[in-house]
């Protein structure tokens, strides 16, 4: 049901925020329910907010919400609006409540090593003021040139470099969270802003991460800082087939170097797809299949030592080490390379526009062979049905210093020029196939970007079991009204159950 | 849907997909607009987006065309997308954002949809000329040549100054130190007889048939006069006569374009220009983002600055210069006299950052909106060419 907003609430949002800072127009509204997720363009009007707010603090976030509770209107909050899961998308109209402004830094506390700001700021330009005092927020998602810090505390992401300095839910020490009634709490670990362990009460702040704005907004956040590392290594390893490279990995992530910031595992599909016409990439020989990278980050002197370490595992299990010149391009290169269109290619080989859609799931190490044949399969099912889809192949990632379980994810193109119902519909199906995958070899159906979306949602209470329906209470519980970005997670239930 | 906005989707088809299905917005946060207003409507990912929406029949120019003010060419959003850095040099298809702005505001305009400062400013600029840069500074084609008062140059010849209406009407120091320093190279050259305003400012604003005209006189005044090549002080003359008077004329126009900046470098470094007189300043660069990001030219000012003696020069790399921009571009000043005020705030806090007491910029059209930010921080704005003719002794 999409709530139409009636005169009087448009009047007393601009009081509120200021009537520049209430935005109706239909561009406004149509750039507001956008974001990379695979999303149908071609119904792109059913996912409009009815208007879009810009707020300039946590006390007008407050208002707003409580408006908006009191006259239950749906509220979607975007951040950076880069999320691959849908987070951002109003599915029911409403306000979108864009953070953006809200990007000050507040307070950088060299001695504590920590800094204080607004959710709508960017980890890149945080890092450009911070690097004065030598100082580094290591959250590095693909995203991480515009995404901003609230979009990660919503989606509780991953990061790249998270095995050597924990990952967004880590970083994040606390924050200023605004309840969907308007209420405002500070939740993290202790009463202060900078406590990083406390073993009093519910541990709150992990609640109210990853929840894709269906519990509220935050608004302010304290984030963990490290000293700027010294020294970077990145070797790139090439191997003739995976089951090396698949080894390597292993063998690579379970070493305990303390400088181990992370390891990448490349598939042969990946590696097609990176030779294609990029000439940032140097091209490989063709009996090349699979390619390993590490990264390491620390003072020069561990990371040397622990580089020498890493560099003798690979060799022994047959790596070609592709040269420095090789490996620092393309690890420089690491954030920008998913998102070139022209990569695309019809069966027939012709190039279009795809758009690059990311499919993740968290799998243990010895099952990663076993789904990367059966997520090809559904890959290659979508491609014999319709040429709106590519494969463009498998990442894995280490998913923490033990190497347990890795994030694993199938980058799809999708040609959206093309999108219609038929196509949209088989990539639906496809995404429920590759999270009954994930969930038949023990994993989660998403490690790092939330499982929200079409198609895959739908398993999510079969992987959380009597956890769902705890997630239904706490939602219930937390936003009576449900107001907050109402139909994702298929957290309707929670109501109909309560009638 | 209008046949106009039909062929323009058409046109801008692929384009605008290939943006929409880029995923990540990395132009988002290096784009000045962006910066300082935080609005997404205005960011260069969404005025691509609105295309695929045009298309769709989503929008109509009419809704939009207010959005597009809100961009100073500067081109900084083209640099960091991935499909510029990556596939960009080898299917020749890089991203046009700055094209893409220029174009919805021509077809704005084409299609009677007007923004009122755009309207006056190109109405005033046709009465007489040149832009109308001051309120009451009298500018027109009797008063164009008045900056070169007492330099004794000669009008034609085969090689020509042109002096942008910014410099030649108000920054007069400017062209004056430019040509004291030519002269003292015995680098020869003359005036225009006849100099109207470039046009690029009106191309920029979608006022097409204007800037095609005016170029058409410029080109004829020069061809009459025997001229084969033109020096360039302003970096926006410099993207008009080489990208938009190409596309205007084709391979008829023959005309070579000599930017000032670059020559001054090849005659230091040719040892015709020896910078001697100390300088007593602690400064940083700002890079003219129509020099740096839009023409690559970034080498030239610095080899300059370091060739001046007494300057303590603290740089701030050409990539990290992406995200910077002063506002003064693409028509902004004229429509939203505000943003560009903000845009140099930042600009000019930058510098700050810096413990410098001067921001040299190349730019006559940076400096007006710098210099007022800098007053706020008692930061000097001064002209890079004004800078070298005072360490090679020639005031103004």
């Amino acid at each position: 049901m999409t709530v139409l907003l009636g005169d009087p609430v448009l009047e007393e949002l601009r009081q509120i925020l200021g009537p520049e800072h209430v935005l109706t127009g239909k561009a406004d509204r149509l750039n507001r329910a956008r974001v990379p997720a695979p999303f149908p363009v071609h119904r792109w009007a059913e996912r409009m907010p009815d208007l879009v707010v810009l707020p300039a603090s946590t006390e007008e976030v407050a208002e707003v919400l409580r408006l908006a509770n009191s006259l239950r209107i749906p509220v979607v909050p975007r951040d950076g609006g880069t999320g691959l899961t849908d987070g951002a998308v109003p599915l029911r109209g409403g306000i979108v409540v864009d953070v953006k402004r809200i990007n000050q830094i507040k307070e950088i506390d060299l001695d504590n090593r920590t800094c204080t700001v607004g959710t709508g700021i960017n980890a890149l330009k945080l890092n450009e003021v911070i690097a004065r005092h030598g100082l580094i927020y290591p959250d590095d998602p693909a995203s991480y040139p515009c995404s901003l810090v609230g979009g990660r505390i919503g989606t509780s992401g991953w990061s790249l470099i998270g095995s050597r300095y924990g990952h967004t839910r880590d970083l994040v020490l606390s924050f200023d969270h605004v309840l969907p009634t308007g209420r405002v709490i500070h939740v993290g670990d202790g009463i202060g802003r900078k406590i990083t362990k406390s073993s009093s009460g519910y541990q709150l702040k992990h609640l109210f991460m990853g929840h894709q704005g269906t519990l509220g907004i935050a608004t302010e956040a304290t984030l963990k800082l490290f000293p700027k590392p010294e020294a970077e290594l990145s070797p790139f390893w090439a191997f003739e087939d995976y089951d090396s490279a698949y080894r390597a990995v292993g063998a690579l992530a379970r070493a305990g170097v303390a400088t181990f910031a992370g390891a990448v595992l490349f598939d042969e599909w990946k590696v097609d797809y990176l030779r294609r016409d990029d000439e940032a990439y140097i091209p490989q020989p063709s009996s090349v299949k699979a390619l390993v990278c590490a990264a390491m980050y620390g003072y020069e002197d561990e990371v040397r030592a622990g580089g020498r370490r890493l560099l003798r595992i690979a060799r022994s299990l047959g790596a070609r080490y592709l040269g420095d010149e090789i490996s620092e391009g393309d690890w420089a290169a690491r954030h920008d390379r998913y998102a070139t269109p022209l990569h695309g290619r019809t069966r027939s080989g012709q190039v279009v526009p795809m758009s690059w859609h990311c499919e993740d799931a968290s799998i243990n190490y010895t099952n990663l062979p076993a789904v990367r044949l059966a997520w090809h399969e559904i890959a290659d099912r979508l491609r014999r049905e319709s040429d709106v889809f590519d494969d463009w192949g498998m990442f894995a990632y280490t998913n923490g210093a033990t190497g347990a379980d890795y994030l694993t994810e199938i980058d799809i193109g999708i040609w959206e020029q093309r999108l219609d119902d038929a196509a949209w519909e088989a990539w639906v199906r496809a995404k429920r196939d590759l999270a009954a995958v994930t969930l038949a070899h023990g994993g989660s159906i998403s490690a790092c970007h939330g499982s929200c979306r079409e198609g895959e949602v739908d398993l999510v209470p079969v992987e959380l079991g009597g956890g769902y329906d705890v997630m239904l209470d706490i939602k219930r519980a937390i936003d009576p009204n449900n107001i907050m970005n109402p139909g994702k997670y298929l957290l309707d239930q929670a109501y109909a159950e309560k009638s | 849907m209008p046949d106009p906005e039909k062929r323009f989707a058409e046109e801008w088809r692929n384009a605008a997909y290939n943006c929409f299905s880029s995923g990540h917005k990395f132009c988002r946060e290096v784009c000045p607009v962006m910066q300082v207003t935080r609005n997404e409507s205005w960011s260069p990912t969404a005025f691509h987006a609105n295309v695929v929406a045009m298309e769709k029949g989503e929008l109509e120019v009419a809704d939009v065309a207010a959005d597009y003010v809100n961009c100073t060419g500067c081109g900084a959003c083209e640099l960091r997308c991935p499909n510029s850095l990556f596939t960009g040099d080898f299917y020749r298809f890089r991203t046009r954002t700055v094209d893409l702005v220029k174009a919805v505001r021509g077809l704005a305009v084409s299609q009677g949809v007007h923004q009122p400062g755009w309207q006056r400013w190109n109405l005033l600029t046709d009465e007489r000329r040149h832009e109308p840069v001051l309120n009451g500074t009298p500018v027109d084609q009797a008063r164009v040549r008045d900056w070169a008062d007492g330099l004794d140059l000669p009008i034609g010849g085969e090689t020509i100054l042109f002096v942008d209406c910014e410099a030649a009407f108000y920054r007069t120091s400017v062209p004056r130190s430019v040509a004291r320093i030519l002269n003292l190279a015995g680098y020869k050259f003359g005036l225009m007889n006849e100099q109207w305003c470039c046009g690029g400012p009106a191309a920029e604003m979608g006022y097409e048939e204007q800037a095609r005209r005016f170029a058409q006189h410029n080109l004829d005044d020069w061809r009459a006069a025997g001229v084969r090549r033109v020096l360039v002080l302003d970096p926006h003359d410099y993207i008009t006569f080489t990208e938009d008077y190409p596309k205007y004329f084709g391979d008829a126009y023959d005309i070579e374009i000599v930017l000032v900046v670059e020559l001054l470098a090849e005659l230091i470094r040719e040892g015709r220009l020896t910078p001697h007189v100390p300088v007593e300043r602690t400064v940083t660069y700002h890079d003219p983002c129509r020099l740096n990001k839009r023409k690559g030219v970034w080498r030239e000012p610095r080899e300059i600055l370091r060739a001046i003696p007494g300057l303590t020069f603290h740089d701030v790399d050409r990539v990290t210069q992406w995200s910077y921009c002063s506002g003064g571009g693409g028509g902004l000043p004229v429509e939203k006299p505000e943003l560009t005020a903000k845009i140099s705030e930042h600009r000019v806090e930058k510098a700050a950052e810096l413990g410098v007491d001067t921001l040299v910029s190349a730019c006559p059209w940076s400096e007006r909106p710098l210099s007022e930010a800098g007053r706020a921080r008692s930061i000097d704005v001064v002209d890079l060419h004004e800078l070298l003719a005072e360490s090679l002794g020639v005031a103004p």
